[in-house]
């Protein structure tokens, strides 16, 4: 998911490159070195602003110590040197009757389908105030995908089989993910800026979410959370769906 | 008009319904055939004493179970189902509905959600017996607690319950509240008076019997009639902490009027009551441990014979380890009483099982199991009306069961 993104911003980043520099070739010569003296200007700043950007890496400890994987990590600028991510499109797919992925992250305005691979049919809906919707009834992949327009989240159930469940993490942070086995993050290309570092894991309790606040400058930024409370116990693997009919 | 014709009406009509609607139907047809090691005395089912499902005689090659189910969706919020079953033996009906039900499930608001259903259907009491068809993912033979209500229980009427989904709002619990105004279920009590508790897999189906007619009381009994205009109920109210806790509980009294009784067939009214309570509680790695427990009062007072009345307790204690996807491991120990009050000799029911099973899994058509059941039991009618020079007996079946089923839509 998070690679989805910057990869999209990537691309944007690109075509806007060539189109501020495209030279007309019918204007005269002083005009067109001119042209070439802007765009490279222009290619140096840009080269500067990166070598000036730093990168950030998040790591979350869990009380006792251990990693904590599957966190979501979400990172706002405070001075406005980065904006919001732009929109996705995602999938949550349904596969033996539990959501796949079982949590996304999604730039505020992004849009989510939810093809059902299943044999079973299954009924998605979610009373999230960021969100509230319902698909009734299906298999395969009969609805349009949903605009998630609201910062917030988003749990997702089945009103078929009460044990899916299932959260999106609609966001407006420049730059977000989760956290992997290691219980690491990280971006790159973080223009030098405060930002401030959320984290959020399913497995919190009531209690609030842990959060920093960084200075990234033209060097890396690490941050280390650990976390003050304990987790809920992570759901149990190899649910065998057939088991929960009454 | 009868209880069997209206039944028989408004499923005609929810069939009717049902074929308007754009939603196919899922379908499930699925067979399971037994090879019995059986030293067991003969079976309750078959004009005996035995707590087992198959004597010593029925040892050999068994139609376990062939079983047919279907979801119908009539719109998006209401569904039918039905579950018919053949258990082959000596049953009057070859092949019969275990529940045919009617369900409202509208979609959840502010955590909160309604269910309705409506027809013929299984109060929500079992722990085990969790898989579809009402079958335990645990053992072929379920407990003494949820044989006895696969054989005489079954609430024909209307249910509601209210769930609150917490875990959708970020809590680690859910909760829910259940009701039920029912009846035909006037003849629950009869069996545990006349053979007590047992432990096997046979539910009977809505217009069946259990066992033949025979010299017996409650052999070929018409299970699910209503002798009275009483309206029966059952309330309860069960929570669930993540995927790891369920616990439930519930009281039934069926309101009979236990000195109506029909003189043409023979049969009257039971009254029962009870409560039950059990927990599922669910560990990383595989293991769970299941236990439940039940007990309560039945009363009958024919005329000219005055009021009988039994108490009848029961609980297990369930262990079981997952291995991977497809094995499941599974030990049980089920004790159980039916005593007359006042204290007399009939009817009077004292043992305790265990029962050890491996169930392998294969995938959704194949499923093969291997289990051991062992009951010791005191069963004073076993001298009554059976003439045995002892109420005890101990009974054990070795049992392999391989089950293929094939679904569709």
């Amino acid at each position: 998911m998070r690679s989805r993104a910057r990869e999209r911003r990537g691309v944007a980043a690109g075509a806007f490159a060539p189109a501020t520099g495209r030279p007309s070739a019918r204007r005269g010569v002083r005009a067109r070195d001119l042209a070439r003296l802007l765009l490279g200007a222009a290619a140096s700043g840009l080269l500067w602003a990166a070598a000036q950007a730093g990168s950030l890496s998040v790591t979350v400890l869990q009380e006792s110590g251990t990693p904590l994987a599957g966190a979501v990590i979400t990172v706002h600028s405070l001075d406005g040197a980065a904006k919001a991510s732009a929109p996705v499109r995602a999938v949550m797919d349904q596969v033996d009757q539990a959501f796949t992925p079982d949590l996304l992250v999604i730039p505020v305005g992004s849009t989510v389908s939810f093809p059902n691979s299943d044999t079973v049919r299954h009924e998605v809906y979610s009373f999230s105030p960021a969100h509230r919707f319902e698909l009734p009834l299906y298999r395969g992949k009969p609805y349009p995908p949903e605009h998630f327009d609201r910062v917030g989240l988003v749990t997702l159930g089945c009103n078929i089989h009460d044990f899916m469940l299932a959260y999106i993490v609609v966001t407006d942070a420049a730059f977000y993910g989760r956290t992997d086995a290691a219980g690491n993050w990280s971006a790159g290309a973080v223009p030098p800026g405060r930002y401030r570092i959320e984290v959020w894991h399913p497995r919190f309790g009531g209690g609030g979410a842990p959060s920093r606040e960084v200075a990234v400058r033209d060097s890396s930024a690490a941050v280390r959370i650990r976390l003050d409370g304990g987790l809920r116990p992570a759901p149990l693997d190899e649910r065998l769906p057939s088991w929960d009919q009454y | 008009m009868s209880s069997r014709a209206a039944l028989g009406i408004a499923l005609a009509a929810l069939a009717l319904l049902g074929a308007g609607s754009v939603h196919a139907t899922d379908w499930t047809v699925a067979l399971d055939t037994r090879l019995v090691a059986s030293d067991a005395e003969q079976s309750f089912l078959d004009d005996g004493l035995g707590a087992l499902r198959y004597g010593q005689s029925q040892s050999g090659l068994q139609l376990g179970q062939l079983r047919f189910a279907l979801t119908q969706p009539i719109g998006d919020i209401v569904a039918l189902h039905l579950d018919a079953s053949s258990w082959g033996g000596h049953d009057k009906t070859p092949i019969g509905p275990t529940e045919a039900f009617l369900e409202l499930r509208p979609y959840p608001r502010a955590g909160l959600r309604a269910r309705v259903r409506a027809g013929a259907f299984y109060a929500p009491i079992s722990l085990e017996n969790r898989a579809a068809g009402w079958e335990s993912p645990y053992t072929l033979s379920y407990s003494a607690i949820d044989s006895w209500i696969g054989e005489e229980l079954r609430t024909i009427g209307i249910e509601s319950e209210i769930d609150w989904l917490g875990t959708q709002l970020g809590h680690s619990f859910d909760l829910g509240v259940v009701g039920s105004a029912f009846g035909w279920n006037e003849t629950a009590g009869a069996e545990l008076a006349s053979h007590g508790f047992a432990i096997d897999d046979r539910q009977t189906v809505l217009f069946g019997q259990v066992g033949e007619l025979g010299p017996l009381p409650g052999e070929g009994l018409n299970e699910f009639h209503q002798y009275d205009g009483r309206v029966g109920a059952y309330f309860g109210a069960q929570a669930q902490y993540l995927d790891r806790v369920f616990v439930r509980a519930l009281h039934y009294d069926n309101h009979a009027n236990p000195a109506a009784y029909d003189t043409a067939v023979g049969e009257g009214a039971w009254a029962t009551r009870f409560n039950s309570a059990g927990a599922r509680v669910e560990f990383a790695g595989g293991w769970s441990v299941l236990s439940q427990w039940l007990e309560g009062q039945t009363s009958f007072a024919p005329p000219g014979v005055g009021d009988l009345e039994w108490d009848f307790r029961a609980r297990y204690l369930l262990l079981a380890k997952r291995l991977g996807r497809h094995v499941t491991l599974s030990a049980r120990y089920d004790a159980f009483e039916v005593g007359p009050y006042p204290p007399s000799d009939f009817g009077m029911q004292n043992g305790h099982a265990v029962t050890l099973a491996c169930l392998y899994e294969l995938d959704e058509h194949w499923r093969f199991a291997l289990e051991g059941v062992r009951v010791r039991s005191a069963e004073s009618n076993r001298t009554i009306l059976l003439a045995a020079t002892t109420p005890f007996a101990t009974e054990s079946a070795l049992q392999v069961s391989v089950r293929y089923a094939i679904a569709g839509h």
